[in-house]
Parts: structure tokens; C-alpha cells; sequence
């Protein structure tokens, strides 16, 4: 693999990543879809020989937040602790079945949870929806298909 | 070791989340940051206008004078009420100089806008139009539907601007009864994809089921007169000071194709 290829393959995900969770869906289904993003930049910490990850993490979180009109940050935070796991297992994440992945996924994506309700509640108040709470269950049931588009991408 | 290494950027976005929620320092940031993510926007509302574009080429001609027609006859509708409205506006004038009265019907003026996507953030409701500061569409200017009030801007760039609606929980409106003048404060339900609640309306207050609420333009951030939703539940719950008052917005959120930026000169 060359040295650019990772970047670039982040690049390809990053943008797919941003388009998804810009499209909009009834606020039900907006509320329970996984952290698309995070599903994707979990793909490319695992399958590619990633470097730089915190600052990536960082400016793709900091662009969602731009995107969406969150507080600004918000998801950069949730981004780099979930990418921090993520990074802790990754050599169990490898060599793991679908399976078990989808556990780590279910994991990886309720900190990114804690994380963005945490910053949600200390500047904006104790006001969501309670379907949020399905993102991290929806994200570990789509890991699947997830991984399967995203391989056929990558080659 | 390998724990500090996400903690200077884990810093630098607590450090980020502190100055955009409590300072306004990265307003200017955002504002030109957005401009550059207009393309985005424009890539995921490609599919909607390709099939706007492909519905209007596919309409045939009778179709077309038929709609035309209608409209025509609307638009006639419309200008007789204008009249009217024309008629109370004069009668309000004069009757405020011979009260000495302070309070006069603002004139407004409005931009239609076409909605390009709607809300896109899990913890937020709220939409994308496609008219920005281009189009002198600023920051808290109220949006309105066919109906009532659909929202409020709370970020505008050149080509779009974002509006936060009513039924947003962090959003709160100052409301009145229009039956009986009862004031209150409307917050948008967490749990209910578009209900509303009004605060702070004593129990001995007459609020019955289907009241209106408009805004009553206390705090001058919205202005006076604009209808926001009918009463659909009201609960005098016991040792409680306030009534419980679920409100149904006038406007359905979720249907909207177009609406109206009021820039008012209050």
C-alpha cells in the first residue's frame, strides 16, 4: 500500500460520510440512524495503516459540526474519544468476526452518544428526543453492510 | 503514552465547544466555513431538483392553464383580503393617534424561500433554505409558512441560511391567547415530533381546547400578531402553580415546500 493511499481512501469515506448525514430524514429516522461518520472512520482506522488519526478526527468532526449547525466541537470531541477505543482494540477489532465487531461498533458508538448528549446538556439543557438512544444499536446492526460497501470501495 | 495522544485535540475541541457556547468568538468562522460547505448542500439537494426539473418539463400544457387559472382566481382572493388588511391598517393608524398609543402594526416585508433539507442533526429540528445573506436574510429574522410560524434564522451564509423551528425544544416563543390575551412561553416537546408546551399560564387562567396562540412580541425578538399553534390538551394539574398546555403548531413542519422570511422594521 503507498503511503498516500490511506489519506485518500479517508478523503473517498470522509465525503460519502459527510453527504449521508447531510441528506434529511423524517426526525424519527433521523433520530435512530447510526453516526454515519463514525461507522466510517471506524472502517478506515481498522483496514487502513492510518496516521494522523486524532488531527483527522478532529477536522472531520469539527466539519460535521459545520454541517449540521451543532455546537461547535461537539462532534470532534465524540469523534477522537471514540476514535481512542476504536484504536485501544483495534487488534482484536482485526482479527474479530462480524460479530464481535458489531459489539465493539455498539460501544464505540455509545460514547460518541455520551459524549455529543453530555456537551448537549451543558449548553443547551436536558432536550432530546429519546430515540437518540437507538443510534448506537441501529450503528452495531448496519456494521454489517457497512463493511461489506465500504470493502468493495476500498479495492 | 498512548492515551496522550488524543488529548491535545480532545483540548483543542473542549476548548472550541466552550468559546461557541458561551462566547460568540468563532461566529465570523462559522459563518465563512459554511460558505464553503454550500457545495454540499448543493450535491444533496441535486436529486430533489433533477426530479423539481423532470416534473416541471413532464407537466403538459392543459395541466400548466389549468394551474394557471387557479392561481389567477387565488391571487384575485388574495387582493381583496389585501384591501381589507389596507382598510384595518388605516383604521389601526387613526385610531392609535386618537389613543396616543404607542403600539402600531409593523410593516414587514418577505422573501419566499424554497426548503432545501430539514433538519439533518439528531438533537436539533431544524431546516435549510435555499436564500441567505445574498438575499439580505439575516440572523433571528421569524419564518413563516401558509399557515403560522414556522421558525427562526439562526445561521445565515451567502446561498442558504438555517432557521430553527418553533417545535424545537431549546426554541421559546413569547405567546398570547388571542381569545382572552392569556401570555405565555412556548417550548418546543423532546418527545413529540411536533408539539409544543405553554409555560407560565396561571391555573386560574380560561384556556379551552382549540384556543389559538400567537406571538405577542414581548422581548421584540419576534413580532406581534403571527399565529403559532391551537390549544390541543390542557391539563390544571393540583398544587401546581402553572396550567400544562400542549399546543398543535398551525404549520406542518413536515410538509413545507416554501416559506416566507419577514424582515421586519418594527
Amino acid at each position: 500500500m503507498s503511503r498516500q493511499r490511506p489519506q485518500i481512501l479517508l478523503l473517498k469515506l470522509g465525503v460519502i460520510s459527510v453527504l449521508i448525514s447531510a441528506i434529511s430524514f423524517p426526525v424519527a429516522i433521523q433520530s435512530a440512524s447510526p453516526f454515519w461518520v463514525l461507522l466510517f472512520f471506524t472502517y478506515w482506522l481498522i483496514y487502513a495503516q492510518a496516521r494522523a488519526v486524532y488531527t483527522c478526527a478532529l477536522l472531520l468532526g469539527l466539519l460535521l459540526d459545520l454541517l449540521q449547525g451543532n455546537i461547535f466541537g461537539q462532534n470532534a470531541l465524540a469523534l477522537i474519544i471514540s476514535a481512542t477505543f476504536i484504536l485501544n482494540v483495534k487488534k482484536s477489532f482485526y482479527v474479530s468476526n462480524l460479530s464481535t465487531q458489531q459489539v465493539y461498533v455498539f460501544v464505540s458508538s455509545a460514547l460518541y452518544l455520551l459524549i455529543t448528549l453530555c456537551v448537549h446538556i451543558a449548553t443547551q439543557g436536558f432536550d432530546f428526543g429519546y430515540l437518540v438512544f437507538l443510534a448506537p444499536l441501529t450503528g452495531a446492526i448496519l456494521w454489517p453492510v457497512v463493511h461489506f460497501f465500504l470493502a468493495k470501495l476500498k479495492h | 503514552m498512548r492515551l496522550l495522544k488524543p488529548l491535545l485535540p480532545a483540548l483543542i475541541a473542549i476548548i472550541l465547544i466552550v468559546l461557541d457556547a458561551r462566547f460568540s468568538y468563532l461566529d465570523n468562522l462559522k459563518r465563512n466555513s459554511n460558505t464553503l460547505l454550500s457545495p454540499i448542500y448543493f450535491l444533496v439537494d441535486l436529486p430533489s431538483q433533477i426530479s423539481h426539473w423532470v416534473s416541471d418539463k413532464g407537466s403538459d400544457t392543459e395541466q400548466l392553464i389549468s394551474e394557471n387559472e387557479q392561481l389567477t382566481n387565488e391571487l384575485f382572493e388574495l387582493k381583496a383580503k389585501l384591501q381589507i388588511y389596507n382598510n384595518l391598517v388605516l383604521e389601526n393608524q387613526k385610531i392609535s393617534q386618537l389613543v396616543d398609543a404607542s403600539y402600531t402594526l409593523p410593516s414587514n416585508t418577505v422573501r419566499l424561500a424554497r426548503i432545501k433539507s430539514v433538519s439533518q442533526s439528531r438533537l436539533k429540528r431544524q431546516l435549510v433554505i435555499n436564500k441567505g445573506s445574498n438575499d439580505k436574510v439575516m440572523l433571528s429574522q421569524i419564518v413563516l409558512g401558509a399557515s403560522g410560524v414556522v421558525g427562526q434564522v439562526i445561521q445565515s451564509s451567502p446561498f442558504y441560511a438555517t432557521v430553527q423551528l418553533a417545535t424545537d425544544p431549546t426554541q421559546r416563543i413569547p405567546v398570547k391567547n388571542v381569545r382572552n390575551g392569556a401570555r405565555g412561553i412556548t417550548k418546543g416537546l423532546a418527545s413529540n415530533e411536533s408539539g409544543m408546551r405553554v409555560d407560565f399560564i396561571p391555573v386560574a387562567s380560561e384556556i379551552k381546547l382549540g384556543d389559538i396562540f400567537v406571538t405577542s412580541g414581548i422581548g421584540g425578538t419576534y413580532p406581534p400578531g403571527y399565529p403559532v399553534g391551537e390549544v390541543a390538551d390542557v391539563v390544571s394539574p393540583q398544587n401546581e402553580a402553572f396550567l400544562l398546555i400542549k399546543l398543535k403548531p398551525l404549520e406542518e413542519m413536515n410538509e413545507l415546500e416554501f416559506v416566507l422570511v419577514v424582515s421586519e422594521s418594527l
